[in-house]
């Protein structure tokens, strides 16, 4: 092994008082990646920001040695730290679309990172730049060139950081959560990309993220951080197969790519579909075990003089007691359906019917009867509760307007769908601010459950949470909808979720469902080249020196045939 | 499970906590507070302050400059200033608190009405506050007050009727925001209705702002009115207004400190007001 | 994209033209309809000497003997045609008066906006670039500058300059150096806005990743500053800019009275004193005018200084067409 490129010892940041870094040491050998990993408040961006130097003046303090190359980079006054800026250490933030000036053109600002080659002639300097941009595979390299980041994708954008990144060939690159702002589809891409890039140009990579099936495929070596302090760290084959402390252990089993089936041996006796006809393969009647049925829904919105179909012709239906699950990225469609459901926007055509009921001509009374069987969880809890309102009278709402029982009935309800949630009992005298994200996606829950409805559409209801927390919501739902006899509507990007947690699923692109049926079927043997794309995008989880291999081999290949 | 949310717990409790034990609010805006105390009582018990007459005085001790007996020292008319500037507190101070409740109560209600009804009633309450933008503050009330009489009342109703338009914009501009919230969205799936909404999260959570901007208009009302007050708009002498002292003070080059006694008054007052509002602002 | 603009440019402009007419009719009916029959006391105090004749033909092109909507018509159709009538107190056209005390206080305005805008800037370059103790300092400074009523910074920079430094003298208010004061008087409360909209949104950006990523390429403060910062920090400030006109203009009227300087501050006052409705009515109308159409061409400009801002120009034609 050759000698480290990055050496981080005994590194311990405070912001003010408060120690948010205590003692990590790492150290990236030169052509290495090295993944940091932990959920939020973990740390892991601050010590990235320390590396490159850029934790906010005055506020924050960093003890300990960051090495680059055998010099100490916290010790080196700014001036001799600067040149080493871009050249030597290269960044590739989290949000490609906050990462450039909204306000500047690409190739001014990427002239800027050209400007680190010591290219003098700005000619030259946009021949390579223009190089850059169609290494990173975007087709139009002199459109983008002149492009404003807002008329570019995320995809796109992340595409552009990543070769004025790499454009000044620097020795290492810190990567803070590349691709969480973007859709699977597209994270994948990047991740290949970037480690083609990497491996060409010999370049070491510090990965962080929260995702540890990421971190597994993509890194040479895991380090586990929890609270500001490491956990585990070593070559990630191992820390992957074999976690020895508890921490990771559970981080491992959070993981929905890693464990398909996690939830199903929990779950009511389900009897997987025969093929291809799980609609309507059940001898009892089949239209009156269905609880949702929306047939051939269509929604058109028109903005800014363009009409866009978000959807053409839906169709999907759910039984009593099973989760059916909507699958795609952003302008899937999905998000409409899921409203049109619930009555907030009105289709052009199609029908829905909740138990059996269909909801169109219907009054505003009867359709808000309806919706007393129809509760839906928000996406972020965080902005899915009133910041003023207890949680008592949050959980109360539903019952106060629907007119439920009693004063003390609806309490003694309150006190029950609290305890259903596992919350302890003194959550409901405070308010939201006081809450963590997974008590308050538990509080949301609550407020679904407390009407006892029949069907609750989950839109996202772990997207905003970290793994752990993600993966007690799921625990609760499967229980609840054990207990309950619920049906769930499970709307969802994330396919390994889908996996563990739906019977059935529809998989829905630019408003079309393109293929649907029952989970393992869609997974074991996928139709359509889109669901066989977003399937291709869940992690494998396989440690990144096999995937290595892989690369290299057909690397080699390519070399012969040409 | 349980060990993981108890953790996540743990961590919100800690920064909870630490908000809490934050404890007192800085130096200046405690003093920022017992200013304020000091002219509010000024303003409801001046006979508490100073025993001297602001009506009557003694012309044999006229334009004496500050001593221990005269704080500010005395006018033209050997009366004492600072008899003068606590007794016209009350009516620099209660005009100043009609022109914002003029302001707040209108304005929100047209910003309510135009952000939640949206439609046509936005189209025709935003032109309506665009024309009350339009025309300069200051402009705008010194012609209603010249149409209303020279009274301070009518300068208070003046500096009222050229605030609503901001109120206005910002009551719109916070019901917007906060009706787009899923929160708004989640009460009507649970059977609520639109009155429901307005009066249980849209209010509660829209009305902070604005009374931030409450406060922050009290001390620009002050000045306004002061200002109105100062050109001769207000109640004439003998009223005692701390504009109208500034403006009788000036005549007088030899005793500058019949200006900056009610100056300085006016400038702490202000300054006061605007840190409790900025303290508020950044608390919420 | 340039048929779109076009489109959101004559809708803002159609706008403009409407809140214009509005705030006319609004001026008419506070000065006309609020209580207190002021145009006929002011015509038959003997002080003005009016005769008979005179009278007569006064309430003849007003229309005072007919009912207000007639009067509003007739005024309003003179507006129009720009045509603003006769001051009640001196019988001499309003566009006269107008047109005599409008370059003084351009001058005024315009050198108060300069040096506003100048205040403003370094103050804001000030919180963000001096050593922390410094920048708390510089950041107050805004707060300060609001809690102090023009009319006293006014009264107080007479007393040290004119008074003790004998910078300038008050007998000779259209002097450079007491114009110059005259314009700092009228500066400073107006430079506190636009310094709050700086310093805020010189804050936001450069917590923005844009900026710590161009940090990470190796870009100096100075230069992060020049080429990244300035630029949309800048451009909401376009907007406030814009508004600071309207306190120009009503902070006029206190000025010109303390530094003795004859504009339409002094037409303003002398016609509120003198109960003089046309001449009123010309002047807040056109002060609107003003407005507006500063406001206008700010809003014209920013979606071709902003490429942010095209989204949002879409966002409204969707408004306008619903």
């Amino acid at each position: 092994m050759s000698a480290d490129l990055l050496t981080v010892e005994g590194l311990s940041i405070a912001y003010g008082p408060t120690g948010v870094v205590h003692d990590v040491s790492f150290s990236v050998a030169k052509g290495e990646s090295l993944a940091l990993i932990g959920e939020s408040g973990s740390g892991k961006s601050t010590i990235a920001k320390a590396v490159l130097r850029l934790l906010p003046h005055g506020e924050a303090t960093a003890a300990g040695r960051v090495a680059l190359n055998g010099r100490d980079i916290l010790a080196l006054p700014e001036k001799q730290f600067r040149p080493l800026r871009g050249r030597q250490l290269g960044f590739i933030p989290q949000d490609p679309a906050s990462a450039l000036n909204p306000v500047r053109t690409i190739g001014a600002q990427a002239q800027e990172a050209a400007a680190l080659l010591g290219e003098t002639d700005p000619s030259v300097r946009r021949g390579r730049i223009l190089d850059v941009l169609e290494q990173v595979g975007l087709p139009d390299p002199v459109r983008v060139y002149d492009s404003y980041p807002h008329q570019l994708s995320g995809g796109m954008l992340q595409r552009v950081l990543i070769a004025l990144t790499v454009l000044p060939r620097p020795s290492l690159i810190v990567a803070d959560e590349p691709t969480s702002a973007l859709d699977v589809t597209v994270q994948k891409l990047i991740l290949d990309m970037l480690t083609e890039l990497r491996r060409d140009l010999d370049i070491s990579l510090l990965l962080i993220t929260h995702d540890l099936a990421i971190a597994a495929e993509r890194a040479d070596s895991l380090v586990v951080l929890k609270d500001g302090a490491v956990q585990e760290s070593g070559p990630s084959r191992d820390v992957f197969a074999a976690p020895r402390t508890d921490y990771a252990r559970s981080l491992q089993a959070d993981v929905p790519a890693l464990h398909p089936d996690r939830y199903r041996d929990q779950r009511t006796a389900f009897q997987p579909a025969r093929d291809g006809d799980y609609r309507t393969g059940h001898v009892s009647s089949p239209s009156a075990r269905l609880q949702i049925d929306v047939r051939d829904v269509t929604k058109r919105f028109s903005a800014g003089g363009m009409d866009v179909l978000a959807c053409d012709g839906v169709s999907f239906s759910v039984e009593r007691g099973r989760t059916h699950a909507l699958v795609g990225e952003s302008g899937s469609g999905k998000t409409t359906a899921v409203r049109l459901l619930l009555g907030l926007e009105q289709p052009d055509g199609g029908q829905i019917a909740v138990a059996g009921q269909s909801t169109s001509g219907r009054s505003r009374a009867e359709v808000r009867d309806i919706r007393r069987h129809l509760q839906l969880v928000y996406q972020n809890p965080f902005t899915s509760l009133d910041p003023t309102w207890r949680v008592s009278r949050i959980i109360r709402e539903p019952l106060d307007q629907f007119g439920v029982g009693t004063k003390p009935e609806r309490a003694q309800r309150v006190r029950e769908a609290l305890e259903a949630v596992g919350l302890p009992s003194d959550v409901a005298s405070r308010r939201p601010a006081h809450l963590s994200g997974g008590q308050r996606q538990r509080v949301a829950i609550a407020r679904a459950l407390v009407v006892r409805p029949d069907v609750v559409v989950l839109d996202e209801p772990t997207s905003a949470l970290d793994v752990s927390v993600q993966a007690g919501i799921l625990e609760l739902l499967s229980k609840l909808q054990r207990e309950l006899d619920l049906t769930y509507l499970f709307v969802s990007h994330d396919l390994a979720l889908v996996r563990q947690v739906a019977d059935t699923v529809s998989v829905l692109r630019k408003g079309q469902v393109v293929e649907d049926g029952a989970v393992e079927d869609i997974f074991s043997r996928p139709q359509h080249p889109y669901t066989r794309a977003l399937l291709d995008s869940i992690p494998l989880a396989t440690p990144a020196a096999a995937l290595g291999e892989v690369a290299t081999e057909a690397k080699q290949l390519a070399k012969a045939t040409a | 499970m349980t060990a993981i949310l108890s953790n996540a717990q743990l961590r919100n409790v800690g920064s909870a906590s630490r908000k809490l034990t934050a404890g007192l609010p800085p130096a200046t805006v405690i003093l920022s507070f017992a200013v304020i105390l000091v002219v509010i009582l000024w303003s409801l018990v001046p006979g508490l302050f100073t025993s001297l007459s602001p009506v009557t005085g003694d012309t044999a001790s006229k334009l004496a400059a500050p001593s221990a007996a005269h704080w500010f020292g005395t006018d033209y008319l050997g009366r004492d200033q600072y008899a003068r500037v606590v007794h016209g507190t009350a009516s620099s101070v209660t005009s100043a608190l009609v022109a914002v409740l003029i302001g707040l109560v209108v304005g929100s209600i047209i910003g309510l009405a135009s952000g939640f009804r949206g439609g046509w009633v936005d189209a025709v309450l935003g032109r309506f506050v665009d024309v009350l933008l339009a025309i300069p503050g200051f402009l705008l009330a010194v012609v209603i007050v010249s149409s209303l009489g020279f009274q301070t009342i009518n300068a208070a109703i003046a500096t009222g009727v050229s605030a609503v338009a901001v109120f206005a914009r910002l009551m719109r501009a916070e019901v917007m925001r906060v009706r787009s919230a899923s929160y708004v969205e989640a009460s009507y799936l649970e059977g609520g209705n639109r009155l429901h909404a307005l009066l249980g999260h849209v209010l509660p959570n829209a009305y902070r702002s604005v009374l931030v901007l409450a406060v922050l208009q009290f001390g620009t009302s002050i000045l306004i009115i002061a200002s109105l007050a100062f050109l001769g708009y207000g109640d004439p002498p003998p009223a005692s207004d701390w504009g109208l002292l500034v403006a009788s003070g000036k005549t007088y080059v030899t005793a500058p400190w019949l200006v900056y006694a009610p100056a300085l008054v006016i400038v702490v007052t202000v300054l006061s007001v605007n840190r409790i509002s900025r303290w508020l602002r950044n608390a919420k | 994209m340039t048929g779109d603009y076009r489109r959101f440019a004559l809708t803002r402009a159609a706008q403009a033209i409407v809140v214009v007419l509005l705030a006319y009719v609004f001026t008419f009916l506070i000065i006309s309809v609020l209580p207190g029959d002021a145009i006929t006391n002011t015509l038959r105090d003997p002080q003005h000497g009016l005769s008979e004749e005179d009278i007569q033909r006064i309430v003849a092109f007003y229309g005072l003997d007919q009912p207000v909507v007639i009067q509003l018509l007739l005024s309003l159709g003179r507006f129009l045609t720009g045509e603003l009538g006769f001051s009640l107190q001196s019988n001499l056209p309003v566009s006269q008066l107008v047109g005599d005390a409008l370059p003084s206080t351009l001058t005024l305005a315009t050198t108060a906006l300069v040096i506003a805008i100048v205040f403003a800037g370094a103050i804001a370059y000030g919180a963000q670039y001096l050593p922390g103790k410094w920048a708390a300092i510089v950041r107050s400074i805004p707060s300060f500058f609001l809690s102090v009523p023009n009319f006293v910074i006014g009264l107080v920079l007479i007393e040290f300059f004119a008074f003790r430094l004998h910078s300038f003298t008050t007998t000779d208010p259209n002097s450079p150096v007491a114009t110059l004061f005259a314009a700092i008087t009228l500066a400073i409360p107006v430079s506190a806005p636009l310094a709050e909209v700086l310093i805020a949104s010189l804050d936001h950006e450069s917590r923005q990743e844009y900026a710590v990523v161009a940090r990470s390429r190796g870009l100096t403060e100075a230069r992060l500053f020049a080429k990244h910062l300035v630029k949309p920090a800048a451009l909401p400030s376009v907007a406030m800019v814009a508004l600071i006109v309207g306190e120009l203009l009503g902070g006029s009227v206190i000025t010109e009275t303390i530094f003795g300087r004859d504009g339409i501050g002094t037409v303003v006052q002398k016609a509120v004193t003198g109960e003089d409705q046309p001449v009123l009515q010309a002047v807040v109308s056109l002060s609107a005018v003003v407005f507006v159409a500063v406001n206008l061409v700010a809003d014209l400009a920013s979606p071709l200084l902003d490429p942010r801002v095209k989204i949002r120009e879409t966002k409204l034609k969707e408004k306008v067409g619903a």
